[in-house]
């Protein structure tokens, strides 16, 4: 029987302000002329990825890159629109590194380390310079300075932006910088790779086996260290505000390799998607949240009140979160109005053919300040919603569900970005973050270029430099274990043949995460989740059906693989979601909550992160537990109402 | 309204098959029923592959990623015109409802020298790669750069920078135009460098590498026919090949190499 | 980032040898034109105007460098089209045009091209090399190319042929024009547009010009 363990996070002491300046002076450095001695691999080329591939070939390491899509440029960060914080104070509104910081904790309930969060809004400042000394187009004024906006309920306006597609321009931003390496040399790019398995060789890290997705080939890659930036599991939900591909394989098989999963069951969900229009919908569209400051969140009074919206007279109509929050009303934080939209579908008081959607009404706003004013704030999101619905929004009210958008969960990591596995360093979304049990608005770009650009090259030279490297080849016998293992598995789900398709699967698992391992939890949904998805896990390996080959593309195979992942990541999500009794961030337990409906915390029990650690088949993981201490930003509970 | 707006819809569809890069390929013909107008193009294609393997078949493969447009993973001819016939619209985008119960819809690979298919509807544009890997970015390194502040950018500047950076890189200029020409793509890379004074010191060298780099990976030349703005999803405009065109002609007569 | 190669291997290279080598034709089209405008004065004004062009020296340099305009013009083209086949392979099966691309002008070039190519040469055989007579106008004797002029255009086959021709050179310099510019990298969103104006105006310009100037002749009955 193994015990639960206590982890050490390897934070620096001494004064907030001095922990990351004092670290990088105290850690180890490799001498110029030996760092091309290293090489690193890094797989996933989003903001994460492509930063830190970047920033290390720069400094003189052999990288190869490793992503799915078929260029680096494509991966998730770019469908990223509102912005990125720094804490620049150009407005002059009373910001500061330490404000971003204080923010930043409190925004995640009080459930991510002070030390790296302080860290985070340190590096902030830095990244913005970083980016427009790469030729990101920020928005500027007339005078040529800067743009910033306030974002997300943040009382400062920190937010630097791109028209609404900051996401895309940091990420082109990373490429461009990536692919400069690629010219000089530094970088190799694989693409249309896939992640099959981890390689550890003496208990480190060393190198990654990946599915060439072209060729149906299995390939065996060596290096001294391995960096996942692979992204979030959202994809869990089956529908969600998350690209295709994105998936959780590579953390998952590193999970699987005895990495630490840290709070899987820390969701983030947002209010403001495009309802699903049928089973058919493969994919949910979010639309920026900036778009509840003038519009008015309403249902009918009556239940299954099929009138047009614009036929339902305002006496008949429940604008419920002005209702239940008077003094916030519509603009409560995401998870509050989440959640309330889903109870009103859930008691029969959704709108559309589904019932899953409420409105957003925009008659008031219009009328107050015109259409015009209306159309100058909003005009690009009301076409993309009239392009995807049909709908025109100036004459009848959107329709809005709420829909899973990131994932604060992720691989244990310590200060140093490495996971409990020697040599696998976690950055971005994939690693479990700064951002707590809930993340704030134009956070994860910031978040993901700062384990990029300026994190993981001076945390991996202490690695190299601390650690004795014997000269491994991809003929050990760890290579060709791991090879075997995964081709076996691929084999076996081809060889099923069952009469149920991979998304049919996908779908089921969906459904039962969306209900009872979504923004409102309690135990007997959750039980009664894990029960379900190990049904539906079994089902998957009999009765799986994949057509096709393994040589040459097989897309239906591809998906395969990232479901059975799925399966087992999305039970030991309801686990560890069964296991947090308390309420926090974006993590709702109906038995925890305050008299007034609110989230409530249990910092007595809870004020910990959750590390669970992969015990076999079958057998139920350890939650190891890592305590969090808040020494400067005082616990407090939070209130809407 | 435009199109079609209730019940369900049968199509008749062309798809191009290619079991992989050496296969000859050819024109397969499908019928599909049931299909709601409120579906995206590509979760129609989604039915029918669901159809496909139900029958035993090989599934078609095509691009795809984050299905709202900003990737540039996706990548059909649609009746003849890339990402279909719906302006500054992306095939993940474009909806059934544009359609008409009963139409036949021809669904091709973007073809292209360069862009070589990997299978059926899957081309590889990692040419578009080599191209910005030749000079599509500025020569900073990670570290401690000025004050973001420090260098001032005009509004109008920053905002054609952007215009230009808006690009997704999904290859329809290549699709759209009669030579195969990658022109729009690449000047939009130029164009937004150029436009910026962190990028200007550099231009006239990177718009020699990355034209040659073009020219060598077998890309056709411009004829000024505007059909890759016409059909560009993001609506990149042609001004930047002309702005290309200019840092080219600056480089090729003011540089000492 | 120092790969340059030579202008006329490189693709904007040779768009940009099209533009300038376009542009200079058209100067010589438009001289053409008014030049040729003396025949509406009458035979001697016209007669007049034709033996000072070719009894200057300099007109043998002038028209080797006419040739040499044509012939760069002409085999840029070639290369172009060449290489434009060779980057797509494989055709699609259906290609349609958006609608909300260029205009006629910008997609039939290449033809209207050879077209003019042709006509190119029926014209200097027809006119330049075509019958000789002799006059004398102000006790010089020279070349009587108005009769030479008229009689051609008193065939209407003649006629109907130059026309076309014409028409198709005016459709030809009317995107010519302006995508010299755009390949010359000289645009500017304040002026294209105008640039664009002008370059179907000049288009206009020869079309009806030299159209006229046949329709004039042919009225001539031969004399």
């Amino acid at each position: 029987m193994t015990t639960i363990k206590k982890l050490d996070g390897k934070v620096p002491t001494g004064p907030v302000q001095e922990r990351w300046k004092s670290h990088k002076f105290h850690m180890k450095i490799v001498n110029a002329a030996n760092k091309r001695k290293y090489s690193v691999i890094v797989v996933g080329t989003g903001l994460a990825g492509a930063s830190a591939a970047a920033s290390l070939a720069e400094l003189g390491y052999e990288v190869s890159t490793f992503c799915i899509q078929d260029s680096p440029r494509r991966a998730h960060s770019i469908a990223a629109q509102g912005g990125i914080n720094g804490a620049k104070n150009y407005p002059n509104d009373g910001d500061s590194v330490y404000r971003l910081f204080y923010d930043t904790v409190k925004g995640g309930d009080y459930r991510a380390r002070e030390s790296n969060v302080y860290r985070l809004a340190e590096v902030a400042n830095s990244i913005i310079d970083q980016c427009v000394a790469q030729g990101v187009p920020f928005a500027r004024e007339y005078g040529g300075t800067l743009s910033n906006r306030s974002f997300g309920g943040a009382q400062v306006s920190r937010t630097f932006y791109a028209r609404g597609q900051t996401g895309q321009q940091l990420l082109l931003g990373a490429y461009s910088a990536m692919m400069k390496e690629v010219h000089n040399g530094k970088i190799k790019s694989y693409t249309r790779r896939e992640m099959v398995e981890l390689v550890m060789v003496e208990g480190k890290a060393r190198g990654i086996i990946v599915r060439n997705v072209v060729t149906g080939e299995f390939e065996k890659y060596v290096a001294d260290a391995v960096v996942l930036a692979t992204g979030g599991y959202g994809n869990v939900y089956y529908l969600s505000t998350n690209a295709k591909a994105s998936n959780a394989s590579a953390a998952f098989r590193a999970y699987k390799k005895g990495a630490y999963f840290a709070n899987p069951c820390f969701t983030q969900i947002h209010p403001t998607c495009i309802p699903v229009s049928g089973d058919h919908q493969s994919k949910l569209t979010l639309m920026s949240e900036s778009l509840r400051n003038d519009g008015r969140v309403w249902v009918p009074k009556i239940k299954g009140d099929k009138r047009p919206a614009t036929e339902i007279p305002e006496s008949e109509r429940d604008y419920f979160l002005e209702r239940i929050y008077p003094s916030f009303g519509n603009l409560v934080p995401r998870d509050v109005a989440s959640r309330n939209a889903k109870n009103m579908s859930d008691s029969g008081f959704g709108v559309s053919a589904t019932g899953k959607a409420v409105y957003l009404d925009f008659q008031a706003a219009i009328k107050r300040d015109g259409e015009d004013k209306i159309r100058s704030k909003y005009g690009n999101l009301f076409e993309m919603y009239q392009r995807i619905t049909d709908d025109n929004p100036y004459k009848t009210p959107m329709m809005i569900y709420p829909a899973i958008h990131y994932t604060m969960g992720g691989l244990w990591v310590d200060y140093n970005l490495m996971s409990n596995i020697p040599g696998l360093f976690v950055l971005g979304e994939a690693n479990f973050s700064d951002h707590g049990a809930n993340r704030l608005g134009a956070s994860a770009l910031m978040q993901g270029l700062a384990d990029g650009y300026f994190v993981i090259p001076y945390t991996i030279g202490n690695y190299f430099a601390t650690e004795k490297f014997e000269k491994v080849e991809t003929t050990h016998p760890e290579f060709e274990k791991s090879l075997t293992e995964s081709k076996n598995k691929f084999d076996k789900l081809l060889a099923i043949n069952g009469n149920k398709t991979v998304d049919e699967f996908h779908k089921e698992l969906g459904h039962v995460m969306w209900d009872n391992v979504g923004m409102a939890r309690n135990e007997v949904g959750l039980k009664d989740a894990i029960s379900k998805i190990q049904a539906i896990k079994a089902d998957f390996w009999k009765n799986v059906k994949v057509t096709g080959t393994n040589v040459d593309i097989n897309t239906q195979l591809e998906k395969a693989g990232r479901v059975a992942d799925f399966l087992e990541l999305g039970e030991l999500m309801a686990l560890d979601a069964l296991e947090r009794k308390e309420s926090c961030g974006g993590h709702f337990r109906e038995e925890s909550q305050t008299e007034e409906g609110e989230a409530k915390r249990d910092d007595e029990n809870f004020c910990h992160v959750a590390a669970w650690e992969y015990q076999g088949e079958g057998v139920k993981p350890i939650r190891n537990i890592e305590e969090l201490n808040f020494e400067n930003v005082k616990l407090t509970q939070r209130s809407y109402k | 309204m435009s199109g079609n707006k209730a019940g369900s819809m049968s199509l008749n569809l062309k798809v191009w098959r290619q079991k992989n890069a050496k296969d000859k390929g050819a024109m397969v013909d499908y019928k599909l029923d049931g299909i709601s107008p409120d579906m995206s193009f590509l979760e129609m294609m989604d039915e029918l592959n669901t159809k496909l393997v139900k029958e035993k078949g090989d599934s078609i493969a095509f691009d795809h990623d984050c299905r709202e447009g900003i990737c540039g993973m996706c990548s059909m001819m649609i009746n003849g015109q890339a990402h279909g016939p719906e302006s500054q619209t992306t095939t993940c985008q474009l909806h059934m409802r544009k359609f008409k119960d009963g139409d036949t819809i021809v669904v091709e690979p973007w073809r292209a020298k360069a862009f070589p298919v990997l299978k059926d509807l899957m081309v590889d544009r990692g040419a578009f790669d080599q191209i910005i890997a030749a000079g599509g970015f500025i020569n900073v390194n990670t570290g401690n750069p000025q004050d973001a502040n420090a260098i001032l950018i005009g509004q109008e500047n920053a905002e054609l920078a952007m215009d230009a950076a808006a690009c997704i890189g999904c290859g329809a200029c290549v699709a759209s135009c009669k030579n195969a020409s990658a022109m729009l793509f690449v000047s939009a890379k130029i164009s937004q460098l150029a436009l910026l004074p962190q990028g200007e010191i550099e231009s006239e060298a990177r718009t020699q590498a990355m034209v040659a780099k073009m020219d060598e990976l077998g890309f056709g030349n411009c004829t000024n026919e505007a059909e890759c703005e016409a059909q560009c999803p993001k609506g990149i405009k042609i001004e930047n090949i002309a702005r290309m065109n200019r840092e080219w002609f600056k480089g090729a007569i003011g540089s000492r190499n | 980032m120092s790969s340059k190669k030579c202008s006329t291997s490189t693709s904007i290279g040779k768009k940009q040898i099209m533009g300038v080598t376009g542009l200079l034709l058209c100067g010589f089209v438009l001289t053409h034109l008014l030049g040729n405008l003396t025949l509406l004065i009458g035979s001697d004004a016209f007669n007049k105007y034709s033996h000072a062009l070719t009894s200057n020296p300099l007109i043998y340099v002038a028209e080797v460098g006419l040739l040499a305009l044509f012939l760069s013009h002409i085999v840029m083209a070639i290369k172009l089209t060449i290489e434009n086949k060779k980057a797509r392979p494989i055709a699609y099966h259906t290609y349609t045009k958006s609608g909300r691309g260029g205009d006629f002008a910008s997609k039939s070039m290449a033809i209207s091209g050879l077209i003019t190519l042709i006509f190119l040469i029926i014209h200097i055989t027809g006119l330049k090399f075509g019958t000789h007579y002799d006059t004398t106008v102000g006790g010089i004797e020279m070349r009587d190319i108005y009769k030479t002029t008229v009689e051609y255009f008193a065939d209407p086959i003649h006629v109907v042929i130059y026309l076309v021709a014409v028409i198709t050179l005016g459709v030809h310099v009317s995107h010519g024009f302006w995508s010299a510019f755009q390949s010359l990298g000289l645009n500017h969103p304040k002026y294209m547009s105008k640039i664009e104006l002008a370059s179907k105006l000049f288009g206009v310009v020869i079309a009806v010009g030299f159209s006229a100037l046949a329709i004039f002749c042919f009225t001539r009955g031969g004399h």
